[in-house]
């Protein structure tokens, strides 16, 4: 595995270091909104430490979508993210990442959404659910760098050169 | 590159390259398939473990705060709802106001209380306050049914009908109403409605709490005061960890 050159004649590809945060930002985000679903189950309150109003956003009637808890919509959305990341980094397919990195709007637009009824129509905010608005915009900025990237330099993995 | 191998023949150089790449590949093979086993336990894991830990610290029950106040301790004086008072291993004693709305808003989830524990005690002592100009006459009514052996009737009575009274400028022929469809002597009802030792009665059990209280309900678990619980689970919750069982 020593004969690895970028096979474009563009200049190098961008490092990839960064894209490491679509694992650790999806798993963050998976735990986030684990707690928040499995509370949602089980119906205990939940305890906020620095800003109050947990309760009153979580058993809001927004808290449901079709009668499924947005909590437990937002743990798959995080799971695909990090599933997908973890088929990249086995495969190394750049298909992988930019079907991943179309993924992240979606998950930007609904804690825009989310994150609007909290301040404007709940009037309360509940630290869990910034924390995965929070992840959810940082993975849509990689998300869009990464199809930017995609266009400049089209081959940004490494291929092996044909024996 | 090829120096050392000049001596070879052709064929045996090409052998050799043959077989170095076969080696190469076939370490390369296992080296990528452990990693590719690694990365995928430790996904699974990762998420095994998440949803095992979450639930786990989810559904850790809250636990009982108490506000370090206690009170006088129930005796076969005061109302006693679910099992007597010998047998209780839990004594939960409310302080409560028949007008004051959060007081009918926990009134379900004491009853609920009351008939969901197996061995807890259930008392009621009235903390009407001077701002609710109906709570102290309707104690008297809840009173004055308990004569006839119905205070807990007139006590669920007036919760739930609690909307429809508060705001009268004086409710006693309400209560008397209710009286009657509880079945109860109307005439002994009215005497003792406004007789001195139910009164003296409702006033020894707003002093008893006079020096806890800030707000109604107050509730005290086996004598201590405790942190009004959120909602029913919570309040479930507690009861069961102070010894509670269904």
């Amino acid at each position: 595995m020593t004969n690895l050159e970028v096979s474009s004649n563009k200049p190098a590809a961008p490092s990839n270091w960064l894209f490491a945060f679509f694992p650790i930002l999806g798993a963050l985000g998976f735990v986030d909104a684990t707690y928040l679903a499995v509370k949602h189950f089980l119906g205990t309150p939940i305890p906020c430490s620095i800003l109050k109003g947990c309760d009153q956003v979580t058993n809001s009637p927004y808290s449901l979508i079709y009668g499924v808890p947005v909590a437990l919509l937002g743990a798959l959305y995080y799971l695909t993210i990090l599933i997908l990341a973890a088929i990249y980094i086995d495969s190394r397919k750049p298909s992988v990442l930019k079907f991943l990195a179309c993924l992240t709007p979606f998950g930007f637009l609904a804690s825009l959404w989310f994150v609007y009824l909290q301040i404007f129509i709940i009037k309360a905010i509940c630290i869990y659910c910034m924390a995965s608005a929070t992840s959810s915009t940082i993975l849509f900025i990689l998300g869009m760098y990464y199809l930017k990237k995609q266009k400049i330099y089209p081959q940004i993995t490494l291929e092996k050169i044909p024996d | 590159m090829y120096s050392t191998e000049q001596n070879l023949s052709k064929k045996e150089r090409h052998e050799l390259r043959r077989q170095e790449k076969l080696a190469a590949r076939a370490s390369g093979e296992q080296k990528k398939k452990t990693a590719r086993v690694m990365l995928w336990s430790f996904i699974v894991i990762f998420v095994a473990g998440t949803i095992a830990l979450m639930a786990g610290l989810a559904s850790k029950t809250p636990s009982v705060q108490y506000l370090g106040g206690t009170v006088k301790a129930a005796d076969n004086n005061d109302w006693i709802k679910g099992i007597p008072l010998k047998d209780a291993k839990v004594i939960l004693i409310e302080y409560s106001d028949f007008q004051c709305p959060a007081c009918a808003a926990y009134y379900s989830m004491v009853k609920q209380i009351g008939k969901e524990f197996k061995n807890v005690s259930v008392v009621y002592r009235h903390f009407p306050l001077s701002q609710h100009a109906n709570a102290r006459p309707a104690a008297q009514a809840a009173e004055a049914a308990g004569k006839q052996g119905k205070f807990w009737e007139m006590h669920d009575m007036l919760f739930e009908n609690q909307t429809i009274w508060s705001g009268l400028t004086s409710a006693d022929e309400t209560f008397n109403t209710y009286a009657r469809t509880l079945g109860l002597d109307v005439e002994k009802f009215k005497t003792d409605f406004n007789s001195a030792e139910i009164k003296t009665k409702i006033e020894a059990d707003y002093q008893s709490g006079a020096d806890q209280i800030d707000g109604t309900p107050t509730f005290f678990l086996n004598d201590k005061k405790l942190q009004n619980p959120k909602n029913y689970d919570e309040f479930r919750s507690i009861i069961q960890q102070a010894g509670g069982a269904i």
